[in-house]
């Protein structure tokens, strides 16, 4: 039980409960014993849905049961026309719906939906216009189920997955413009920088997009994440977004340039363990650089070494992998 | 702040008889919640046994009784274990019936090449795994493959080329943050990254993680309050004193956790009236939060509790007997704490 406070209750409490309890307890047993009778003796008929229904409704976690009730449907839709096959699913989305409002987190739920999705038949006539309605339509829910938490790991895969899926493919910047209002409105949410970094990525790779180019998209994005780690030092969302952009062999002048940032930034913030650690971390690609020659490869080593012992003092939880990578310095 | 609440529960100790009591009376409790979660009821018999063992108390449940209704959950059209008598089989469960089936060394009356044959069909051509025959895919249940295959011996089923392409599958779901996610694309979550770090190194392929990397990323779990969380900027919750601190042992890094604090943290989830652990403290407890702080206590080398094995989260005593132990390092077993 996640995030549910301990109540004490009375003995006496606790037994008017239980009694309270028990007539929901006796008809949750027997409609469960009714469609699991159902199921081991193959009654795939149509007015049993309604059963089915009734059982998720209390349970929707009750994966058996979504199982049972696709083995009905896949029964039934030879028989139907593509129309009547459309109403089922219709149905049966709009009962996901229902129940991911509520249990936003269940993952029976969120794949009987992909399965409705995946069922709908090409049509009407010779189009494509269900599946691309249905498509569409879902690219607007997984928006309000991230709006009622941007953090929501389930959303978030499933609008991967819906994007991914659309029979008409959306331009990628559509993700980098949605990814950006969800940082604007929350630099904290990490869900959205993480999702940045896979569509910049995917642009990248799709537009065979050259270095130069590369180099000057990243300036733009140093600069939203820039925003965001003098906004909140503390938070390790921009901070984790930053390193990614500089990679492992970032240019010269743009490790220069981001050091230098995050040393006023430092300035300001004297006690910022992140400040200090991405300093250290670059300090050290620093000292890597070829250019580097070998009494400056000394003096940032020695430099690095003295940000983390900082850190020992800054941010004592973590002060034995601070004393590690100190030593890694030498 | 931090440190007051840091001496105020260090004073508390794990209440080891309360809380096989509390393991002891799980099916007594028949409420409508007990009903409604009969669907985990084979992984919830797993979290108990599991906890017992480390609690020193691996008899504390019926044996036979346990062995009896782990074989009544066999589903003879899936060919493996559902959750519960009547529900369907699907690979959750599966490993839960295994597990329960070797610490009850029972594993003889397991129909062993049935369930083999079970998770072989799991293994998609892209490497991926999926839970049943329905489809859905999740790193976990690359975990669950290996480990369960690992456990019965037949780990050398999976063909050399598939092996390679679940490797390549895992791989795939590494995010630039040294973590790995559900599914290619998706964010490094530290379940998901214990799944992972597992998996590898069950396959023999640690050389796959970077493991300063993810290391930091694991020990940055840590909040303020002892506690761990799951993802940079959420809450933190007793369950992830397993899954991070699981990881972080088999990178051999557990010592970038603060320990003390972790502990008070766990302790302090404690229900001291009528047993068990929650997610924080202060809310209900349950089976899954109970298990995995007595293993975070074990890893951190809490007295009193025996070895947990960090990649097949079982008593380490049997996967060493099994001969299935992998390079880790936990902490030393303290005589007393504090």
């Amino acid at each position: 039980m996640h995030g549910i406070k301990r109540t004490r209750l009375t003995p006496q409490a606790a037994e008017a409960k239980k009694l309270k309890e028990q007539g929901k307890i006796e008809a949750y047993l027997a409609l469960e014993q009714d469609v699991l009778g159902r199921k081991r003796r193959k009654e795939y008929t149509t007015e049993f849905l309604d059963q089915t229904t009734k059982l998720l409704d209390l349970n929707p976690e009750f994966y058996t049961i979504w199982n049972f009730r696709r083995n009905i449907l896949l029964g039934l839709f030879p028989s139907l026309s593509p129309e009547e096959v459309v109403s089922h699913l219709t149905t049966d989305l709009r009962l996901t719906t229902s129940y991911l409002l509520v249990h936003p987190k269940v993952y029976w739920i969120w794949n009987h939906r992909k399965w409705c999705l995946e069922s709908v038949p090409s049509g009407p006539g010779e189009t494509v216009k269900w599946k691309e309605e249905f498509w569409k339509g879902e690219l607007k829910l997984v928006e309000k189920m991230l709006d009622a938490d941007s953090r929501n790991f389930h959303a978030w895969d499933y609008r991967r997955y819906v994007l991914s899926s659309l029979p008409t493919q959306r331009p990628l910047s559509d993700e980098l413009k949605y990814t950006q209002s969800k940082i604007e409105s929350n630099f904290s949410n990490f869900s959205a920088w993480h999702c940045r970094t896979k569509t910049l990525l995917a642009i990248w790779e799709k537009e065979g997009t050259g270095e130069e180019e590369i180099r000057r998209a990243k300036d733009e994005e140093f600069e939203l994440v820039t925003q965001a780690l003098w906004t909140d030092p503390n938070d390790q969302s921009g901070w984790l977004y930053h390193r990614w952009l500089i990679g492992s062999a970032p240019p010269l002048e743009v490790l220069q340039r981001e050091i230098k940032n995050i040393q006023d930034l430092y300035e300001a913030e004297p006690d910022s363990k992140w400040c200090i650690n991405a300093l250290a971390h670059y300090t050290l690609l620093l000292s890597r650089n070829q250019t580097t020659n070998d009494e400056d490869q000394i003096r940032l080593k020695e430099e690095a070494r003295r940000l983390y012992q900082r850190l020992e003092e800054v941010d004592g939880d973590r002060k034995e992998r601070y004393r590690d990578m100190a030593e890694r310095c030498l | 702040m931090a440190s007051t609440s840091t001496s105020a529960s260090s004073a508390i100790k794990l209440d080891i008889p309360l809380h096989i009591k509390y393991i002891q009376n799980l099916d007594k409790r028949q409420d409508l919640a007990y009903h409604l979660t009969s669907h985990l009821r084979l992984n919830g018999i797993y979290w108990g046994l599991t906890a017992s063992h480390i609690m020193g108390q691996p008899y504390a449940l019926d044996r036979e009784g346990v062995i009896e209704y782990v074989l009544s959950c066999w589903d003879d059209e899936a060919g493996t274990f559902g959750p519960h008598p009547n529900h369907d089989g699907h690979i959750l469960s599966t490993l839960s019936g295994i597990q329960i089936m070797l610490m009850q060394d029972a594993i003889d009356r397991v129909d062993v090449e049935s369930v083999t044959k079970f998770l072989l069909d799991r293994i998609s051509p892209d490497g991926s795994v999926s839970g049943d025959s329905w489809g859905e895919i999740d790193t976990r249940f690359t975990y669950i493959l290996l480990s369960s295959l690992s456990l019965l011996g037949k780990l050398d089923q999976i063909p050399t080329e598939k092996r390679e392409q679940i490797v390549q599958y895992i791989s795939r779901c590494r995010n630039f943050d040294g973590g790995f996610g559900r599914v290619p694309g998706a964010e490094s979550h530290s379940g998901q990254v214990w799944v992972c770090t597992a998996a590898l190194s069950i396959l023999g392929r640690q050389d796959l993680i970077d493991i300063p990397l993810l290391g930091a990323w694991l020990s940055e779990r840590q909040l303020p309050n002892g506690g761990l969380n799951g993802r940079p900027e959420k809450l933190e919750d007793v369950c992830y004193s397993w899954w991070c601190l699981a990881s972080i042992s088999i990178l051999g890094k557990l010592h970038w956790i603060n320990k003390d604090k972790l502990i008070g943290f766990i302790l302090g989830a404690q229900d001291l009236d009528d047993g068990g652990i929650a997610d924080r403290p202060g809310d209900w407890v349950d089976v899954f939060h109970t298990l995995f702080g007595v293993a975070g206590l074990s890893l951190l080398g809490y007295p009193g509790l025996e070895d947990i094995d960090p990649v097949y989260c079982m008593p380490a005593k049997l996967i060493d007997k099994l001969g299935l132990k992998k390079p880790y390092a936990t902490l030393p077993r303290m005589v007393s704490y504090p």
